[in-house]
């Protein structure tokens, strides 16, 4: 018994120094954000002396951060919203409906799931400047929407698979049309799998650096990653305080979106998965 | 063919939207890459066609070579770091009883973090002048012979620009491998005890084979995204000093977007896709055993007969 006792306070050591590890920069980072810049050039990894929201008030007297931010906030919502629908139609198409197609049409869409988002940029790119369609949100949405779907449609599919098959034909022997039987009967049931969804991807989309860095190029369209940078020049004069601030303030809306669905977000990603 | 309603337009409804999205966002640009490729294009004027041209001069580039093993390099410092810490800490966690949810939630906040934020906290991690916490900590423990400077070093930047990668993404694979094993019938390891098993050969022979289904899950995961990691070596160094951090994507960005070879750029971009799959491929077959092979050929035979008579 002694020592399953010391084994176990072993392990607690351990786990609690891979977590200190694991949070200790992010912890830092709003540590730093609340620094004065003579501060934060001495001693950077000092706990603050003197706690300043100067950072925070520069950045948000300069403005462009809420930019940024509504840029983001509006691809992300229009981007989940598109993903939610053309995921949920499709994953009940491909679980519900008595058609040999069905099975390859979903190996199909798992297949995406392995495709890197590089091999798009430069097609992407040409396509959008000779439709003069760079620096819109559209650029963006259209990808972000695309690679989104192997994963939510493998999502809902597997979800359609619990609505048994039974309640469905009940719904067809009442006379209830198909269009139907979907927005009052099965996407309401599917409440849980929209929730992941939605909070994962939003996280994922407003993350996203590689597709905004590639088709935006003006100030007015930039989004939060890309903003970010704003605050770095080449080498050299970055302005620490200013960037460590502008970092605290964007990622705090994942932040909030993940602790308060955390359930969901990581449910999500260990469903996708184990699914596979 | 599991479902129930017959009903072919409606099929096509629910189906259409989505499908045709998927194809022209994600399918057309493939085709797109894969015709560029074949052509000598500056982004103005007319495309050239010049046949295996492109892939040609990839295989004589020597800075493709050295993108390709320093490729190898981050792919095996992120999937080691990601699936063995992942695998440790997943371990670690289901041998306690309480708060292992709490920790569980704190040690994925990396995962949800932008890669600009990411990348600018190593940064200056890694910074000398003001000084970052590597070359602090090694000299306060009086190694400072050990502190430099780690981002234009050239034995230790490919490092560098690997680390952030691995530690953002282990809480992720953490969430897949702890989901997985709390879920094995935990009879089947109270059986092996009972056989007179200790814990070694219970996690070891009854635990980790029992979740190699997941394993090879994240083992895919984790490769396909190492063959394609961007953001962070991109915005950290952008393959410098040289080209000694250059990585296969970031070589392919260059080439497109900084000097306008859009066919050349392609040619890299169908070599990722190409090696991505071929990865996939050989994990399946390692992970797929004799006997299943043999299992799936007889149903497939089965299958059609069934679909003959």
């Amino acid at each position: 018994m002694k020592m399953k006792k010391k084994v176990s306070i072993i392990f607690w050591i351990l786990i609690i120094l891979f977590l200190a590890i694991q949070i200790y920069p992010v912890i830092w980072l709003f540590m730093a954000s609340v620094k004065p810049s003579t501060e934060l050039a001495v001693a950077p990894f000092a706990l603050p002396k003197k706690a300043t929201f100067d950072n925070y008030l520069s950045i948000f007297r300069e403005g462009s951060i809420f930019r940024y931010m509504l840029n983001s906030l509006k691809i992300t919502v229009i981007s989940v919203l598109l993903i939610v629908f053309l995921s949920s139609t499709a994953g009940f198409a491909l679980s519900k409906f008595k058609f040999r197609a069905a099975h390859p049409i979903y190996r199909f869409f798992t297949f995406g799931i392995m495709i890197p988002v590089q091999i798009t940029l430069i097609p992407l790119f040409c396509f959008y400047s000779k439709m003069h369609l760079l620096n819109s949100a559209f650029s963006l949405i259209l990808p972000q929407v695309g690679f989104a779907l192997p994963l939510s449609v493998m999502m809902f599919y597997s979800f359609y698979d619990f609505v048994p098959n039974e309640l469905i034909e009940a719904a067809i022997m009442d006379g209830c049309s198909t269009y139907k039987m979907f927005t009052s009967i099965v996407f309401p049931l599917a409440k849980n799998t929209v929730i992941t969804v939605a909070s994962m991807q939003s996280i994922f989309i407003w993350n996203d650096f590689i597709f905004g860095n590639t088709f935006i190029s003006d100030n007015k369209a930039k989004t939060v990653a890309l903003g970010l940078r704003d605050y770095v020049g080449a080498f050299g004069n970055v302005n620490w305080g200013m960037t460590f601030a502008a970092i605290a303030v964007t990622i705090l809306p994942p932040m909030i979106l993940y602790f308060a669905l955390n359930k969901y977000v990581t449910a999500g990603m260990t469903l996708g998965s184990v699914k596979g | 063919m599991k479902g129930v309603i017959r009903d072919k337009k409606a099929f096509l409804v629910f189906l259409l939207p989505c499908l045709l999205f998927y194809l022209f966002s994600v399918f057309y640009p493939i085709e797109e890459s894969i015709r560029l490729s074949f052509m000598k294009w500056g982004g103005l004027g007319a495309k050239k066609f010049v046949g295996f041209q492109n892939y040609i001069k990839l295989f004589q580039d020597k800075v493709f070579y050295t993108a390709f093993f320093n490729n190898l390099i981050y792919l095996a410092i992120v999937v080691c770091m990601q699936v063995l810490i992942g695998l440790l800490f997943a371990v670690l966690l289901t041998y306690i009883r309480r708060g292992a949810t709490l920790i569980k939630t704190l040690y994925y906040v990396p995962c949800i973090i932008t890669t600009v934020a990411v990348t600018q906290m190593f940064r200056s991690m890694y910074a000398v002048q003001p000084e970052g916490i590597i070359n602090q900590v090694l000299k306060a423990f009086g190694l400072g012979r050990f502190a430099t400077s780690w981002l234009t070093n050239t034995k230790t930047v490919l490092a560098c620009v690997s680390i952030p990668e691995g530690w953002r993404y282990s809480g992720l694979y953490m969430v897949i491998f702890y989901a997985a094993l709390i879920s094995v019938d935990p009879e089947i390891c109270e059986a092996a005890r009972v056989d007179g098993a200790n814990a070694w050969q219970t996690l070891f022979r009854v635990k980790i084979p029992m979740i190699k289904e997941v394993l090879l899950l994240v083992l895919t995961m984790a490769l396909t995204g190492a063959l394609r990691g961007f953001d962070i070596p991109y915005i950290l160094t952008n393959g410098g000093p040289g080209n000694v951090s250059e990585l296969m994507s970031t070589y392919m960005y260059k080439k497109a977007f900084g000097s306008n070879q859009f066919g050349y750029g392609s040619a890299i971009a169908v070599f990722i896709i190409v090696e991505s799959m071929l990865v996939v491929a050989i994990l399946n077959r390692i992970f797929t055993s004799k006997d299943e092979i043999e299992e799936k050929k007889s149903l497939r035979r089965t299958r059609r007969s069934k679909a003959r008579s």
